[in-house]
Parts: C-alpha cells; structure tokens; sequence
C-alpha cells in the first residue's frame, strides 16, 4: 500500500500521527503532515486505515500501488 | 472573457430573493439549481450570492485558499454572537491557531465519551418507567451539558445551570438572514440574542475569576487557553476573548448535535426495522457489560449509517458561503471581487447522480460496496475540504455514546402524527419545530440488565 497525502486539505490536526506514529508526523512549523514512511509494511495497514478514516479533512488517500 | 453567470427568476426590489432564503431555504436553493444548472446567482440584499452546484463546482469551492474565498465576512449574523477577536473576526492565521482545539484531539477524545454517557444518565435519571418528551428540550438541554463538559471541562460544566439552556435558544434564534441588511437591526431576536450573549458573558466571568481567585488549577480548556504566553510572558487571550472563544466552540457544537439527536431518533421511530437493527447492534456490543468507553463507540456501523443518513436528509446547517477576496473562476465562469459564493448542503445531500432514490432514508447507501459518500465533495454534511467541520468525529462520537445509552434504556414511538415533525428554516440555524415530543418506555428487564 502507498499513502497519498493531499497538502490542500491537511490543517495539521495530527490525527494521523496519533493513529499511526510509525508513518506520520506534524511538522508544528507548517502545521502539515510528514510522512514518515510513503508504503508502510503490511503489518501497519489497519492503523493506516484508521489514520485516512479519521483525518478531519479528509487529506489522506490509500492507494495498492 | 468570461461567460455571464445565468441569474435566478424572481426576487424583490432591494431584497431579492432574502425573504424567499428566510422563509423556504431548501426549495430556494433547489430551485436555482434547476433553473440555472452548475451555476446561478441570486441576490440578498445588497450582496450578490453565486451558487456552485455539482461535485466538481464544490470541490473547486472547497479546495480555494482563504486568500480567495474568505469565510469570515459570508456571515455576517454570526458576529454579534461570537463577539470580537473570535472565530470570523480573527485573521485567518489565529482561527488556524484557535482551531487546533486540543479538546477534539484523539487522545482527549477518549476521555470524552465517558462524561457524555454520564451526563445523558443524570438526564434520563428522572424518567421513571414511561413518559414523554420534547426532543428540542431533551437534546438541547443534554447536549449543553456535554458538549461544555467535553469542549470546556468537566469542573465547568459543574459550575453551570439550566439557564445556559434559554442563552443559547436567543443566540441561536438570533441568526436571522435579514442580518444580510444590517446584523443590527432593532428587531426582538436581535435584542433577544444580545441580551442572552452579555448574560452569557457574565456567567462565564464569574466562573472564570471565581476559579483565578482561588487559585484552582484545573486542566481545561480555560486553563490552557490562559496558560498560553506571549514571547514577553503575558498571557496570550484574556477572559473577555477566552468567553468569546468558549460561546463559538459550544455554538459549533451545541445546535447542530442537538438537531441530529433529534432526527436521528425520529427517523429511528418512522422506521421500526432499522431501530431493530440499531438495538440489536448495541444490545450485542454492550452484551458483556462494557462501559461506553471510547474504542468500543468507533465501530457501530449500523448505528453510524443511521446517523449518517440523518445528516444527509437533516443537515443542521444547509448552506455554506465564501466571501470572493481574490478572483474565483470555475470553468468558463468568474466571480469578481466583492460578491459570495455558496455552495448548498441540503440540495448536493440530495443530488439523483449521487445518492440512489434520494428522497428514501435508506442507511445501507452506506454500506460497503454502495459507499455513497465515496467522494469527498458531494455528501458534505460537515463541509469539505481545508474548513471541514473539526468536530465532525468529536460529534459521531458523542452522537453514538448518546444512542448506545438511550437506546439500550428505553424503547421510543412517535406521539404525534409521523409528518408533523420538521425543521424551523426561519433563521440560519435550523432547529427543529416544536411541539416534537416521542413517548418513551423503560425496556424489558432482560435487555435493561444488558444495559
């Protein structure tokens, strides 16, 4: 899997680095997200989903490249 | 050159179409898409709105910069409630700064949907074995409670009564789109909505000196907001700007959750297999005798189909606006300076290209494999996009921490006739229309034990 971040959309919230440490940050100075690790292993994908499900904008798109 | 924006029919000298905005919303906002298509402009007042119908219209809406399209100065009826310094009077960076709400974040969240199960338990704690209620009462006074509780703290919500109930009856009857002439008009809700923002103000300086008096230290949000400095030391807000802060956070929280309450359960009532559904699906979450706590309310798909689908055919709030600060152009058409852009919640939830038999409470649209909601930008109950509603899970949460504990405790019918229930679109902030009363009925002792 491959994450797909939209930096239109992300505010910075931080949901997803709460969800998935191991793959996303927030940069405070940007207040955007950084990601960690763009095709995170197998193991991480059901708090990866949790992390595109919970995203308050909707910024975060999983894609099986 | 850019092609002339089709106009709507009808409207009225000086006022256009803002009569027709207060008294039949929905079907305005309808009726321009079918006579105009993508896109229309109606007039209000002195102001010019163009309308932006379609997916492709309002994600071009939705992913404009703050730059271009400014929030800020499309509502002008929500300034006298908020007061200065606070939300739609802030520049855009301090609304960025505000909107980073530690209380919505996903670890204080947690914590949240205990105190909502307990605040809506000291509700139903007088309900004895069978009675009835009005739901506007019900939900709004509950949802007062839980959202300061969870948004502000719990040491605050303590220090609160019922008279916060009527407050924000007046603030929210206050936005009355005549405010498109002047937000100021000597008119009875206008006064009403002033009189309930300078009492609220009061109560919460009380509150607020009160606690700095004694010198309690509670991790709240006032707390937080008092803690935060200034690179010289002094404290970043005052109390004047923090009550300011508190009024718009309960505001986004209070009305729209209450409605959606309401809805939900009415629409539970009007169709019996899904509130079967509903309590089999909470009956057989909670059968192990679990709290309400946090994990457990993230998955209750049936219950959150119910409420997604509420807030499809109910949205608390029907139409969204930009003011134009910068040139916005969609396709062929631009809309200069100066004039708004609008995009409508009520008729893109009820698109025929988007949602299968659209007028049908139908919860399985849901569904995996159907997911009517696929794209971002046509189901927007919450918005889209960069301004997406930040409390959107906060208010999935506690909307399922309230059903799992009504719906587990009593069962509901209608106590009146099935279409007499509906909305109140006379001001800005829909609400629903009293009377709206369900009975109610403590259930078997077999499920109440479960519970």
């Amino acid at each position: 899997m491959k994450v797909v971040v939209d930096l239109d959309l992300c505010q910075g919230h931080g949901v997803c680095a709460s969800e998935a440490p191991e793959v996303f940050a927030v940069d405070p100075a940007e207040s955007r997200v950084v990601v960690l690790d763009e095709s995170p292993p197998e193991a991480l994908r059901t708090r990866v989903e949790a992390a595109v499900r919970y995203c308050p904008t909707r910024a975060l798109r999983l894609t099986e490249a | 050159m850019s092609t002339a924006i089709p106009r709507l029919s009808g409207g009225v000298p000086l006022l256009g179409h803002l009569l027709e905005l207060r008294r039949r919303p929905t079907e305005l906002l309808q009726r321009c898409r079918d006579e105009c298509g993508e896109i229309g402009e109606l007039r209000l007042a002195g102001q010019t709105l163009v309308m932006l119908y379609g997916e492709a219209a309002q994600e071009a809406f939705f992913r404009a910069p703050d730059e271009q399209l400014d929030q800020a100065a499309a509502y002008p009826f929500m300034k006298p409630v908020f007061g200065p310094g606070v939300v739609f009077d802030a520049t855009p960076e301090q609304r960025k700064q505000a909107l980073r709400n530690r209380s919505l974040r996903d670890q204080a969240m947690r914590g949240h949907a205990e105190g909502i199960a307990r605040e809506t338990e000291r509700m139903i704690a007088g309900w004895g074995d069978a009675g009835s209620v009005d739901l506007l009462d019900f939900f709004a006074e509950l949802t007062i409670y839980t959202s300061s509780a969870a948004l502000i703290g719990s040491e605050f919500r303590e220090e609160l009564d019922a008279e916060l109930v009527p407050i924000f009856r007046d603030l929210e009857r206050g936005t009355d789109a005549i405010a498109y002439v002047n937000p100021y008009l000597p008119l009875p809700s206008f006064r009403k909505r002033d009189r309930a923002r300078r009492r609220l103000v009061a109560l919460l300086q009380g509150i607020f000196e009160r606690r700095e008096a004694a010198g309690r230290k509670t991790q709240d949000l006032f707390q937080i907001l008092r803690g935060i400095r200034n690179p010289d030391g002094s404290p970043r807000y005052d109390v004047d700007t923090i009550t300011g802060m508190f009024i718009s956070l309960m505001f986004a929280g209070h009305h729209t959750t209450s409605t959606t309450s309401s809805w939900a359960l009415l629409e539970l009532c009007r169709h019996p297999d899904w509130m079967k559904r509903v309590t089999e699906e909470l009956d057989a979450l909670y059968a192990d005798g679990r709290d309400v706590s946090y994990q457990a309310l993230r998955e209750i798909p049936q219950l959150e189909n119910v409420l997604k689908e509420t807030l499809r055919l109910h949205p608390p709030l029907i139409l969204l606006m930009r003011k134009v600060a910068q040139p916005f152009s969609y396709k062929e058409w631009s809309v200069e300076p100066g004039k708004m852009v609008g995009v409508s919640i009520a008729t893109s939830n009820r698109d025929p290209a988007l949602f299968r038999d659209p007028e049908r409470f139908d919860p399985s649209r849901f569904e995996p494999g159907r997911e009517e909601d696929r794209s971002g930008f046509g189901y927007i109950p919450f918005g889209a996009g960069r301004h997406r509603c930040v409390g959107a899970a906060f208010a999935m949460m506690q909307l399922k921490a309230i059903f799992s504990l009504l719906l587990r405790r009593y069962e509901f019918e209608l106590a009146q006739p099935p279409a007499s229930y509906h909305s109140d679109h006379s001001k800005m902030v829909v609400q629903l229309a009293q009377p709206c009363r369900v009975r109610y009925r403590r259930r078997a002792a077999s499920a109440a034990a479960a519970a």
